[in-house]
């Protein structure tokens, strides 16, 4: 009787085991075709010209830095490099910095029309961005805007505004009123309550906020390609260019194309947790 | 409560009050700048044509173009598409990515990845995959006898290539929706219907998806609203070609606007497709409302 439910045991656990294998199995066969592109990307940056598009493709290769040299001597693509964080920085610091207050009037105050601020605002940010491309263009063109860094920082915080203010108002929703209430009855104002107790205890908030507003623009295509031309062309933009009427420099694309992934890929490593509460504007925690 | 109602003002003006003009000049002076373009004739190739007032005669050529139409259908299949596979890839997905193994929370962060990526640089990876001649893809199909492909040149399947690298990019999404979703589910409904008998199957059918209704739909609305952002793969990898069976609207939009430089109708064409994203966003903004009152 005994022996029996031991067999019954040694039974299940070993089809729990089988089960397991089974379920590692697919897991890896599904993350090798998902992560496949990436792993292309990575490679074929470090492959010389010859093995680029060999038949067999040559999986074993040795490894160059040409492409890399050639995208920072040929392209300069440093200048453009540059250029994308000048423009980043500028739209994040605006945006963090106009934001963080609007979302701390937002979630503090309780008026009812502002419920509906906080939901205009939130609706710019689901503007597809092309919409108003056209006014934007001309505007700029007017303002003598164009092909400097002042008119993707404009535009980028319009859009990065809208994310900030509604990030940071779900931050400051969940830090307990009652602490600023104490440091208040302690003789704090408003003011130095929002910025000794609350502000200090947003910061990852903060933090999380920036990056997301720095990615956006790092990424950003559109305006960047309509807005800019030599001078102070970004990162992305510069990548496309390698793409000429009479050549397609892949070496340099796919260099190009991992240098703007480089501090993607430290990000989403670093705040995991936060993506997707910043990607779904807080509608799924 | 007088002194309060004070600072209360006096706060509203100092914290709100940047965040606000900075967007009143940002979003409503453009957008009636747009506005009053589009019902003026504005080619910005030809100075020369005087800026005439034409009246709503642009948005009638609008409703009744072909090519603009079409844009808007381009947009929408590409839409039913990419969105139908990348909810139940993603479903599934997170499923499976859930599961309690080692070294899970590595690949989970993996996946993450491609949606942070660069659109422009999703679209030079799958560029690099679909092209003609080189691309990986149709070497691997050539082992099944299949192809090769003309994924970018062929009309039939140019959209299918363009849903891929979408899908590729933003199933991940859907998986971290799902998989938070999932997470903070109650415990007690699956313990009913464990206890009732039900089949994994049936618990999934009657029990999960219903609970994760309201974060499929929001989702759902978030991934309709990003559709008619999609601009970048289509500008890498087909430019809106073969003929116009990839024109998506916001290319269409583009072309009238920066190659014809016809600044009046296409500020015309994008408040038409502003009328339909503000559907899906008050949409969207009705269901978070409705989280917020729960």
């Amino acid at each position: 009787m005994k022996l029996e439910e031991h067999g019954h045991a040694k039974a299940r656990s070993r089809r729990k085991c089988r089960e397991r294998i089974l379920l590692y199995l697919v897991v890896i066969a599904v993350a090798i075709v998902f992560l496949f592109p990436l792993y292309i990307v990575v490679t074929s940056a470090f492959k010389p010209a010859i093995d680029m598009f060999s038949r067999p493709p040559s999986w074993v290769f040795k490894p160059t830095l040409k492409n890399f040299v050639d995208l920072f001597t040929l392209r300069r693509f440093h200048e453009n490099l540059r250029n994308s964080v000048v423009v980043a920085l500028g739209s994040t610091f605006i945006s963090v910095g106009v934001g963080c207050f609007a979302a701390y009037a937002l979630a503090r105050l309780r008026f009812n029309w502002l419920k509906n601020v906080s939901f205009w605002i939130l609706s710019i940010r689901m503007f597809p961005p092309i919409s108003v491309v056209i006014p934007y263009y001309i505007l700029m063109r007017n303002l003598g805007f164009l092909d400097t860094p002042l008119a993707l920082i404009t535009v980028y915080s319009t859009f990065n505004i809208p994310l900030a203010v509604w990030l940071m108002r779900g931050f400051f929703l969940e830090i307990p009123e009652d602490l600023e209430e104490a440091a208040r009855v302690d003789g704090c104002g408003r003011l130095s309550a929002f910025f000794r107790i609350s502000l200090p205890l947003s910061a990852p908030g903060l933090v999380v906020c920036a990056v997301f507003c720095f990615i956006f623009s790092w990424n950003e295509f559109l305006y960047a390609y309509i807005l800019t031309s030599s001078n102070t062309m970004t990162a992305t933009v510069a990548v496309m260019g390698f793409w000429t009427t009479e050549a397609i420099e892949w070496g340099r694309i796919m260099a190009g194309c991992m240098v703007v992934l480089l501090p993607i890929g430290v990000f989403v490593f670093a705040s995991q947790r936060f993506l997707i509460k910043g990607l779904t504007l807080g509608s799924i925690r | 409560m007088n002194r309060a109602r004070l600072s209360d003002v006096k706060m509203i003006l100092l914290f709100l009050g940047p965040a606000l003009a900075v967007l009143f000049f940002t979003t409503i002076y453009p957008l009636i700048y747009a506005a009053v373009l589009s019902f003026r004739q504005y080619n910005l190739a030809k100075p020369y044509i005087p800026r005439i007032f034409v009246g709503i005669s642009h948005y009638v050529s609008l409703l009744s173009s072909g090519r603009f139409f079409n844009s808007l259908y381009v947009t929408f299949k590409l839409m039913a598409l990419a969105i139908s596979v990348e909810l139940i890839l993603g479903f599934a997905l997170a499923l499976l990515l859930t599961q309690k193994l080692r070294g899970m929370r590595v690949i989970r962060t993996l996946f993450m990845i491609p949606m942070m990526i660069s659109p422009v640089v999703v679209g030079l990876i799958w560029l690099f995959f679909y092209y003609p001649g080189l691309g990986y893809l149709n070497y691997f199909l050539s082992f099944l006898n299949v192809g090769p492909l003309r994924w970018l040149g062929g009309p039939n399947v140019a959209l299918y290539s363009i849903a891929i690298a979408d899908i590729w990019q933003w199933t991940p999404f859907v998986m971290l929706g799902v998989a938070a979703g999932l997470h903070a589910l109650p415990i007690e409904p699956f313990e009913a219907a464990r206890i009732d008998g039900c089949s994994k199957l049936q618990t999934l059918f009657h029990v999960t998806i219903p609970l994760l209704k309201p974060v499929l739909i929001s989702l759902f609305l978030l991934r309709s609203i990003d559709c008619f952002k999609l601009y970048d793969i289509v500008f890498v990898l087909t430019k809106g070609g073969p003929g116009t069976t990839t024109e998506v609207v916001s290319f269409y939009i583009y072309r009238e606007g920066f190659t014809l430089w016809r600044m009046g109708y296409g500020a015309a064409a994008s408040f038409i497709v502003l009328a339909v994203i503000v559907g899906f966003s008050t949409l969207f903004i009705r269901t978070l409302k409705a989280e917020a009152k729960r």
